[in-house]
């Protein structure tokens, strides 16, 4: 008798032990989620849905739906063709100087150096740095007039570049002072790659008579593979979505010089307030941005499915 | 086996030497330029060191509202790591323990949303902060602060629960611990390291963000540092011995997180490498 009693009480713990352990994920991870559909999926959705409007600050609740039109004039405007053209110049040259110069440091780091840990604590100072303060130094050290670096040329050449206000030195300059912030971060990716290779790979391949190119091209490079696309990937897309380090120093200027779609986006939103159009050209750079991760799952996640399973 | 003991070639040290160099002199010399005078600054005949040490670059820095914006700065960066901190290891819990329909794919969200283009929100979390009563205020850039550090800071706690034995975790279960108790006892501590790093990231951010506090914050005395500093830049590119100064400011907090975590920092970009 009392056993059917607590057989009743026994199923019932356990169906709601059951549905306990079925809820208590979602308990976990929910909060994380609320937040994240607040602040990063609804806003997408909603400036996706922008972009299709004639929206300005100006007119506030004047939205009206204009299809394509946006896109259509972007298309037609010159200055959002050159910007474009110029994000991937940016990207293009921020790849090829930071990760170039990240494979020196970090086979240079790789290596048995006297106060290796200090040179390699020292070296991601510029990273931890706000940009800001990279702009303040930078902009001083370049200053035309009072900046140590034109003090230095001034013997040497009689008329130093103006550096910053230069339309033809600008861009150049701001890879450079963006490399010298950024290059740290992707050093330190590789040498953490370089650090799993085994000694052995190196000895066999040198018993095998490789040189030293072959056996950077051929026992590192596809070592660090995952390394490697890993620091394209963030490369790519912190340049692609680099605002700072442009703005901070030369707002887009001198005469367009440095105008990416970022700096674009943000004058035509708050500076011009056309939010339709400004929406038009963020979710061009979002465009980018999938096209990006959908080549870095496919060359990364799409090789070796089994390692990159949850567990 | 035969050790090696034989350090690098004198090449590879002489390279390293310049490498610490580019990295430093910068800062070395807005340490030593923030204490000369404007005509030392300015003047023909400059020299290396400052002639004296000349504090009246620091104290011009109380005309201006910068250190309202430190103490914004800190305020900010406090509020988004500790809310950010808790919601990761929450979320990253549930990803490491519990395998349920669509984790993989929650997960490619996750790193996902790491690459969302700032500028593309900027429009539609203005309006949102706007009809929330959130826009010039601290509060406001905390919540947006959060979302963007919780993918990166999930991602990292997931990959260091998963490292922890359930083990450990179903014995304390066994012994009556609730869920939570195991994982604050048991399960979080082997995973500090994590912690740290996900918070050196946090904060990180936190310094760095323009974008948001620059649209969402309108009076100057609410402003975080990235905004004020760009702005007193602005308005003082000829007083660079004001600037210089501040900038000194702000770069000592940043080498006393730094020197104080910066073994975790390496962590960061394991982070991104395991899993």
């Amino acid at each position: 008798m009392t056993t059917h009693v607590t057989d009743a009480r026994l199923v019932a713990a356990r169906r709601r032990r059951i549905l306990r352990r079925r809820f208590e994920p979602v308990l976990y991870i929910a909060p994380a989620f609320i937040v994240l559909a607040a602040i990063i999926a609804f806003p997408v959705l909603s400036a996706i849905g922008t972009s299709f409007l004639d929206a300005s600050l100006l007119r506030p609740g004047q939205d009206t739906f204009t299809g394509v039109d946006n896109y259509v004039e972007l298309l037609a405007d010159p200055t959002f063709r050159s910007a474009f053209g110029r994000t991937f110049v940016w990207a293009g040259s921020a790849l090829v100087v930071q990760v170039g110069l990240a494979l020196v440091i970090a086979t240079t780091l790789n290596k048995k150096l006297f106060a290796r840990g200090v040179v390699r604590t020292t070296l991601i100072i510029p990273w931890v740095v706000p940009t800001v303060l990279v702009a303040l130094i930078w902009r001083f050290l370049l200053d035309p007039v009072s900046g140590p670096i034109n003090d230095l040329l001034r013997p040497i050449l009689a008329d130093p570049p103006i550096w910053l206000a230069d339309t033809r030195w600008a861009l150049p300059m701001l890879v450079l002072i963006s490399a010298w912030k950024w290059t740290p971060f992707s050093a330190v990716i590789i040498l953490a790659g370089l650090q799993q290779i085994p000694r052995e790979l190196y000895e066999a391949a040198m018993m095998d008579g490789a040189n030293a190119w072959r056996r950077f091209t051929s026992v590192t490079v596809p070592a660090i593979r995952t390394s490697l696309a890993l620091v394209t990937l963030t490369t790519i897309s912190g340049a692609i979505n680099n605002f700072n380090g442009i703005w901070m120093f030369t707002r887009g200027g001198p005469n367009g010089a440095t105008e990416i779609l970022t700096t674009y986006a943000y004058r035509t939103a708050f500076v011009q307030f056309d939010f339709g159009k400004a929406s038009a050209i963020s979710v061009m750079i979002f465009l980018m941005m999938l096209v990006l991760a959908v080549l870095y799952f496919y060359a990364i996640e799409g090789r070796s499915p089994k390692k990159r399973s949850v567990r | 086996m035969k050790r090696e003991h034989r350090y690098a070639s004198w090449g590879a040290h002489a390279f390293a030497v310049v490498l610490v160099l580019g990295a430093v002199l910068p800062f070395v010399w807005m340490l030593l330029s923030s204490f000369k005078t404007a005509p030392e600054l300015n003047g023909a005949d400059k020299q290396l060191l400052p002639a004296s040490l000349y504090l009246g670059n620091y104290e011009k820095l109380a005309d201006t509202n910068f250190f309202s914006y430190f103490l914004n700065s800190v305020v900010v960066a406090a509020g988004t790591t500790t809310i950010a901190l808790l919601l990761a290891i929450l979320a990253g819990y549930g990803f490491a323990r519990f395998t349920f329909v669509g984790n993989r794919g929650m997960l490619l969200i996750v790193v996902a949303a790491q690459m969302f283009p700032a500028i593309m929100l900027a429009i539609p979390l203005f309006t949102t902060i706007k009809v929330l009563g959130l826009l010039d205020s601290l509060l406001g850039l905390i919540l947006v602060y959060t979302s963007f550090a919780l993918p990166f800071c999930i991602w990292l706690m997931r990959n260091y629960f998963l490292a922890v034995p359930v083990e450990t975790e179903e014995a304390a279960l066994i012994d009556g611990c609730t869920r939570g108790k195991a994982l604050w006892r048991v399960v979080l501590p082997p995973a500090l390291p994590g912690v740290m790093a996900a918070a050196v990231f946090t904060i990180i951010n936190a310094w760095e963000e323009f974008l948001y506090a620059n649209t969402f914050i309108d009076t100057d005395a609410k402003r975080t540092l990235s905004v004020g500093i760009n702005s007193l830049l602005g308005e003082f590119t000829t007083d660079w011995g004001r600037m210089l100064a501040a900038g000194v400011l702000v770069m000592i907090p940043v080498l006393v997180i730094f020197g104080y975590l910066q073994r975790y920092v390496t962590e960061i970009a394991g982070g991104g490498v395991k899993g």
